[in-house]
C-alpha cells in the first residue's frame, strides 16, 4: 500500500494542474453569457463570434507578428552569445553572464513600468515596434539558456575530426556544429516564441490598442466585461499547446539535445 | 585560423569572444537596463526631485502590511508548490513508463499555457455560478462562502500557475540522480522509505532550493493572478503598483514601489548566486 503513496500524491497534483484547464472547454460551448458551470445549454455561437470579431482577430494576428519578429531578433542576439559564453574565457565574463539573465530576473511589472517610461518619449508605446523590442529583450535569456546548455554538452571532438579531415572553420561550423545543435536552436526559438506569445504584463502596459496581443486583450476583457469569447480563445490556446506538447513528445524519442 | 578550436593567443580569443557576446549584451544594456533605470529615475523625480516616495513607503503602516502580506503569500505559495510538486516530480523522475509520460504532458501543458488563461479558469471554478457553488447548491448546503476575490483565491491561483516551475526545477535535479544509489541502499537492507530519506531526499535538495527560490521570487512580483483573483483588502506589491497607476496616476510612487520590489528580488537572487551560482537556477 505504502508503495503507491507517491503515485497517488502525484496523480492528485497532476489533476490539480489539468482539471481547471479542462473546465474551460465546456465553458467555451456554453450558452451562458457570463461564467456559469455547468452550462445551461450548448452551442458554438461564441466560436462564430471569435472568428467574426475584428478586435479578437487583430489581437491574434498581433500576437503572432510580435512573437515571430521578437523570436527572430532574440535568436540573432542569443546564438552568438551562447558560443561566446560557453567557448571562451574573457574579462568580466561572470558579471556579463548575470547581465544576460536580468530580463528573466527582473519582475515583469518593473520591466513593464520601465518600458512604458522608456518607449513613451520615443513614441513607441502602442506600436508593434515597441512590443517587438521589449519582447525580444525579455526572450534573450530564455533562448540563450537553451542553446548554451546544448553547447556545453557538445562533443568538440566532432569538430576536431572535421578539421583534421581537411574542413575549414566555416565548413566545420556549417556541416558539423550547426546540424548537431539544430534541435537545441529550434527548441530555443520555440521557447522565445512562446515567451512572447504568452507574455501579458509588459503587453498590458505598452501594447495600447493598436498592438494589443491576446493575453492583454483577454486580461482586459476579464476585468471589464467578462466577454464569453475569452473561453473560446482559452480553449483554442490550450488545444494548441496540448498539440505542441504531444508533437514534441513524439519527436523526443531520442534525447538528442543533451 | 583555428581560433575557435585551440586555445590560441589570449588577446585574439578575447576579441572574438567580445564580438560574439556584444550584440546580446549591448541589446540588454541599452534596451533593458536603461528602461529599468527610467523606473529608478522616475521614483525620485516625479513629481519633484526627492526621496519622499521611499520615505512614505517605509513609514505608512498600510504599505508595511502590503510587504508583509506579499512575503507571507509568497511563502505559502512556495510551500504549497513544494508539497504538491515534490511527489509529482519524484514519480516523473523515477518511472519510465506511460505514467511518467502522462504526468509530463500534464506539466508541459500547464507550463506552456499562459498565466491569463489559467487564472481565468479559477474565475469560473470559484465564481458564484461555478462548479463549487453548484456543488453547494446540489448538496443543499446553501450559499458557498465567498471564495473569489479573496486572498484565498489569489493564493490558490498562484499555486496553480507556479506549480509547473517548481516541478520542472525538481525534475531537472531528480532526473540526474543515479537510480542505482537507491537500489544499493535497499540492497544493503534499507527499507524503501529509509532509502528515500537517506539517499534520494538529500540528493534532491538542490532541486528543492532551486524550485523554492524560483517560485518565491516569481511570486513576489506576480501581477496577473493577484490582480484578477485577489482583493484590495489584502494587497500584494503588484496590486499596489497597479492601483497607484490606474486609480491615482501616481507614476512616481508606483515606480518607487517597483524599485523596492526589484531590490527584494535582487537581494534574494544575489544570496542564491553567492551560494549556488545563478546559472543553475533554470537547470
Amino acid at each position: 500500500m505504502a508503495r503507491h503513496v507517491p503515485l497517488v500524491l502525484a496523480s492528485l497534483a497532476a489533476i490539480f494542474l489539468v482539471a481547471p484547464m479542462a473546465i474551460i472547454v465546456p465553458m467555451s460551448f456554453s450558452k451562458a453569457i457570463s461564467f456559469e458551470f455547468p452550462p445551461p445549454g450548448y452551442w458554438t455561437g461564441y466560436y462564430a463570434q471569435y472568428f467574426s470579431s475584428r478586435s479578437w482577430l487583430e489581437a491574434t494576428a498581433n500576437s503572432f507578428i510580435i512573437a515571430f519578429a521578437s523570436m527572430a531578433l532574440t535568436l540573432i542576439a542569443a546564438l552568438p552569445a551562447a558560443f561566446g559564453f560557453v567557448r571562451y574565457r574573457f574579462h568580466g565574463k561572470s558579471m556579463l553572464n548575470l547581465v544576460m539573465m536580468l530580463p528573466i530576473i527582473v519582475p515583469a511589472v518593473v520591466s513593464a513600468l520601465g518600458y512604458y517610461s522608456f518607449l513613451g518619449p520615443l513614441h513607441l508605446v502602442g506600436t508593434h515596434t515597441g512590443m517587438i523590442v521589449a519582447h525580444s529583450e525579455l526572450s534573450i535569456p530564455v533562448a540563450f539558456l537553451v542553446v548554451a546548455a546544448a553547447l556545453k554538452g557538445f562533443d568538440r571532438n566532432l569538430e576536431r575530426a572535421a578539421m583534421s579531415a581537411g574542413a575549414g572553420p566555416l565548413r566545420t561550423f556549417l556541416w558539423v556544429t550547426l546540424p548537431v545543435l539544430r534541435p537545441a536552436i529550434l527548441v530555443g526559438a520555440l521557447f522565445a516564441f512562446l515567451h512572447s506569445f504568452n507574455e501579458a504584463v509588459v503587453a498590458i502596459f505598452i501594447a495600447g490598442r493598436d498592438a494589443s496581443t491576446l493575453p492583454k486583450k483577454m486580461f482586459e476583457s476579464i476585468r471589464l466585461e467578462s466577454d464569453p469569447v475569452i473561453a473560446v480563445v482559452s480553449t483554442l490556446l490550450t488545444g494548441a499547446v496540448l498539440l505542441g506538447v504531444l508533437i514534441s513528445l513524439f519527436f523526443r524519442q531520442r534525447p538528442a539535445q543533451g | 585560423m583555428q581560433v575557435g578550436l585551440r586555445r590560441g593567443l589570449p588577446s585574439r580569443d578575447g576579441l572574438t569572444a567580445w564580438l560574439l557576446v556584444a550584440p546580446a549584451v549591448l541589446c540588454i544594456i541599452v534596451l533593458f537596463i536603461v528602461p529599468i533605470g527610467y523606473v529608478l529615475l522616475l521614483s525620485i523625480t516625479d513629481p519633484t526631485v526627492s526621496l519622499d516616495h521611499y520615505r512614505r513607503f517605509f513609514t505608512v503602516p498600510l504599505y508595511a502590511n502590503v510587504m508583509v502580506n506579499t512575503f507571507r503569500t509568497s511563502l505559502i505559495v512556495t510551500v504549497a508548490c513544494l508539497a504538491l510538486g515534490y511527489p509529482l516530480a519524484y514519480v516523473m523522475a523515477r518511472r519510465n513508463d506511460a505514467v511518467a509520460v502522462v504526468l509530463l504532458v500534464a506539466v508541459g501543458l500547464s507550463f506552456w499555457t499562459g498565466f491569463v488563461v489559467r487564472t481565468y479558469a479559477w474565475l469560473i471554478i470559484l465564481g458564484n455560478k461555478g462548479p463549487v457553488a453548484a456543488t453547494y447548491a446540489f448538496a443543499g448546503w446553501g450559499n458557498p462562502p465567498q471564495l473569489l476575490f479573496t486572498s484565498f483565491s489569489s493564493t490558490l491561483g498562484m499555486t496553480h500557475v507556479l506549480l509547473p516551475y517548481m516541478v520542472l526545477a525538481l525534475y531537472g535535479v531528480m532526473r540526474k540522480i543515479d537510480p542505482s544509489y537507491v537500489r544499493a541502499a535497499e540492497g544493503l537492507g534499507a527499507r524503501p522509505f529509509g532509502a528515500f530519506r537517506l539517499v534520494f531526499l538529500p540528493l534532491s535538495l538542490p532541486g528543492v532550493v532551486n524550485g523554492c527560490v524560483l517560485v518565491f521570487t516569481m511570486c513576489l512580483g506576480f501581477y496577473i493572478t493577484p490582480i484578477l483573483l485577489g482583493t484590495p483588502k489584502d494587497m500584494m506589491i503588484s496590486q499596489l503598483i497597479s492601483q497607484q497607476i490606474e486609480d491615482l496616476l501616481a507614476w512616481g510612487f508606483a515606480s518607487a514601489i517597483a524599485v523596492v520590489l526589484l531590490a527584494c528580488t535582487l537581494v534574494l537572487l544575489g544570496v542564491y548566486n553567492r551560494f549556488a551560482g545563478l546559472d543553475r537556477l533554470w537547470g
